[in-house]
């Protein structure tokens, strides 16, 4: 077998001397340009086109705040710049999935720092639980697990978690700010798995209920 | 633990827990499968993620420490000069080993591919005669040949070989793409700076790698197209023809 290398082909040399003379780099250069707009989504959109300058701004304006999420969640400092790594890589990558309509970029960005943070915490419970059977794949494919619709009202959400019982209100929060599992929730209460998970269901499902009159 | 009374109201359950992070093991392999494969089920999921978004204002940011930045400011820059292939992970599979099959293809086409094995074991390779070889030659408008890719449908093995060194372009991805005859292109991965590139594509990918198939490259961002489809210029293409 030849292990050396020869190659026949001319240069590729020319080839990016062609297109670099041919107009199209300065295409480029222009549609990358982020224009003015302080406005978050807006900055979300020059990302989408690869401009790391508002990739930069936004990651200023928004990481303390997903930082103090992954805090929050994982309570390891390493663990949670880990994560925030993922996210704004993901966020490099991804931000033309973004869609301002729907939620804010902090929204957005929130859900993803979560949900990363989440799967981390699993794998630290399950011993290096592995869900990658259907798990996001972070380069490839649409950010299914950062879709969000229409992001609800945070006075709407507050009088409803009011309506529930103080129990079930604090089981979600919990589940919700700290990551706590069922498993944690029912230890924590002392009360079966099965008690604690019709309890949170059926306060999900009365939140919801009360979300949508 | 699922309700077999009610099932809508079983799944719509599930979908609320997977959106709080509460399930594990099966429980959440289930929820993500039916989040993959069923619209509603993932709405439900979407839904529950913006009812429960406002809590996340409830806690007090905290500024991560300047070295955040440095690591992720790195973790996007393209690829240097010669540090090979792919910081994205496509859908392909990166194969930086020769095989025997690619070597044997590199011989058929006459000595103009010859790969460096690098320690990666090479896989057993049956070659199908009803699946030819074939190969494309990449060119820009000047006829210019510059990259030429061999595609071995028995093994689903493509291998480019570029003539010269490509320059580190710090700003810009070059993405390859296939475009079935009257297809849309789909991606096969962003190129990096070493000659030659090994990839072993997914079955669906495959599928589209036929006789008459156009393989282009575009310039992209960093990372390759955003959208998932070419966003800036084509800098070469060629059709798939067999070898």
């Amino acid at each position: 077998m030849n292990n050396s290398v020869a190659i026949g082909a001319p240069s590729v040399g020319v080839l990016f001397a062609f297109w670099r003379g041919s107009g199209m780099e300065d295409r480029m250069n222009r549609a990358t340009d982020p224009g003015p707009s302080d406005d978050l989504a807006a900055l979300m959109r020059s990302v989408a086109r690869g401009d790391s300058g508002a990739f930069r701004l936004v990651y200023d304006r928004t990481s303390a705040k997903m930082y103090g999420i992954c805090l929050r969640l994982l309570g390891s400092e390493a663990e949670a710049q880990d994560v925030l790594q993922e996210v704004y890589v993901t966020v490099w990558r991804k931000a033309a999935q973004f869609d301002a309509a729907k939620a804010s970029p902090i929204t957005w960005l929130g859900v993803m720092a979560r949900n990363r943070a989440i799967d981390r915490l699993r794998q630290r419970r399950g011993g290096g639980e592995q869900l990658d059977a259907a798990a996001d794949i972070p380069d490839d494919g649409p950010l299914a697990t950062a879709v969000i619709e229409q992001e609800q009202d945070s006075r709407r959400l507050a009088h409803c978690l009011d309506e529930l019982e103080e129990r079930t209100r604090t089981m979600i929060r919990a589940a919700f700010l700290d990551g706590a599992s069922y498993p944690e929730l029912a230890e924590r209460e002392g009360v079966p798995l099965g008690t604690m998970k019709s309890w949170i269901r059926r306060g999900l499902l009365r939140l919801r209920g009360c979300l949508e009159q | 633990m699922t309700d077999k009374r009610h099932p809508d109201e079983e799944r719509q359950a599930l979908a609320a827990e997977h959106a709080l992070g509460l399930l594990s093991g099966e429980d959440e392999r289930r929820a993500r499968e039916l989040a993959a494969s069923e619209p509603d089920f993932a709405r439900e999921v979407a839904r529950w993620r913006g009812r429960l978004a406002p809590l996340a204002g409830e806690l007090e940011p905290v500024d991560p420490p300047p070295s955040t930045w440095k690591r992720i400011a790195v973790s996007i820059e393209p690829p240097e000069a010669g540090s090979n292939v792919i910081r994205l992970h496509r859908k392909i599979t990166m194969w930086r080993g020769a095989t025997a099959g690619m070597t044997a293809l590199a011989a058929a086409l006459g000595g103009v591919l010859v790969l460096q094995p690098r320690g990666v074991p090479p896989p057993v390779v049956t070659p199908q005669p009803a699946a030819p070889p074939m190969v494309a030659m990449l060119s820009n408008d000047q006829k210019d040949m510059k990259v030429m890719a061999s595609w071995n449908p028995a093994t689903r093995q493509l291998v480019l070989a570029v003539a010269g060194d490509m320059p580190p372009d710090t700003t810009h991805a070059h993405e390859l793409w296939v475009i079935p005859a009257g297809g849309k292109p789909r991606s096969l991965g962003t190129m990096g700076d070493s000659k030659q590139m090994h990839m072993r594509l997914a079955d669906a990918i495959a599928s589209l790698m036929e006789s008459g198939a156009t393989v282009a490259i575009s310039v992209e961002p960093p990372g390759g197209s955003p959208t998932g489809s070419p966003t800036g210029p084509v800098i070469a293409s060629g059709s798939l023809t067999r070898a």
